[in-house]
């Protein structure tokens, strides 16, 4: 069955080459909702029915860390899984990415072939 | 430290990888040419290097790498170009990041802030060191700039 992704990511630009790249890459997918930082974002997972997340790290009002942090309180969203895709590659940063749950990181900038190869599996 | 060709990895990687545009650097003494930038996306930068990176685009490269990246024709320089020259300064940024981390330095990055219009004049911090590479494209210059401290 198809699943409905989220994209969070404060670029509207961001956005739409994930979504882009998504689509290039033939992966089956049902609906892409989109949040512009980590408090749309948990507004919308509790009012959609959403199977992965795509999330940024560095966003104004509610960062991706804030995010997975915030969401791991929330019994009805908590197990939603959550893959970053972001400029921060610091084993520090994404370790506590994983650490609150993520479950793993693609790395920007990246071709639309890396994000068929990483996120084929996924979704 | 090499903080000059680490801006020209990093810019060429976001290009290669993202922005379907050639891209070159070009020598230092082209540094020196005047980019009338309309566009200018700056990210703010600390830790172990402190300072700020500018993206530095006129109106018809900036129009352009904006078309490269949503895949249509931007004619205009408003939100969408706000948002993407944006997103090229904070990629540029992330690489320096790594790059930096390589050689044992860590800093952290702002969001991007990006200004529309020629009258921009940015103040450095005191006793910062400057460097930039200009970058030609079938559409003209731009600039990446950095004004910093090296810790």
């Amino acid at each position: 069955m198809a699943k409905n992704v989220l994209l969070i990511d404060d670029s509207s630009t961001m956005r739409k080459i994930i979504s882009r790249s998504l689509r290039q890459a033939g992966l089956d997918f049902g609906e892409i909702y989109e949040a512009g930082d980590g408090l749309e974002a948990l507004t919308l997972l509790e009012n959609e029915k959403v199977d992965i997340v795509l999330s940024d790290i560095n966003m104004p009002n509610m960062n991706g860390i804030e995010f997975l942090r915030e969401k791991g309180n929330r019994p009805a969203i908590k197990d939603i899984p959550v893959f970053m895709i972001s400029t921060e590659t610091g084993d520090d940063i994404i370790g506590e990415a994983k650490t609150l749950g993520a479950i793993g990181a693609l790395k920007k900038p990246f071709t639309p072939e890396k994000v068929s190869e990483v996120l084929g599996p996924l979704i | 430290m090499e903080v000059e060709q680490f801006l020209v990895d990093a810019t060429l990687e976001v290009f290669s990888s993202m922005i379907p545009i050639d891209i070159a650097p070009e020598p230092a003494e082209c540094a020196a040419l005047a980019v009338e930038p309309d566009v200018s996306s700056l990210i703010g930068l600390a830790g172990d290097l402190t300072g700020v990176l500018i993206v530095h685009c006129p109106a018809p490269v900036a129009l352009s790498i904006t078309s490269a990246m949503l895949g249509l024709e931007a004619t205009t320089l408003d939100e969408d170009v706000r948002d993407a020259l944006g997103e090229v300064a904070n990629m540029v940024a992330g690489g320096l990041k790594v790059s930096l981390a390589e050689k044992g330095k860590k800093i952290e990055l702002a969001i991007a802030t990006t200004c529309i219009g020629k009258a921009i004049r940015t103040g450095g911090l005191a006793g910062a060191a400057r460097t930039a590479v200009t970058f030609a494209t079938p559409s003209g210059r731009f600039w990446v700039a950095l004004c910093y401290i090296l810790k």
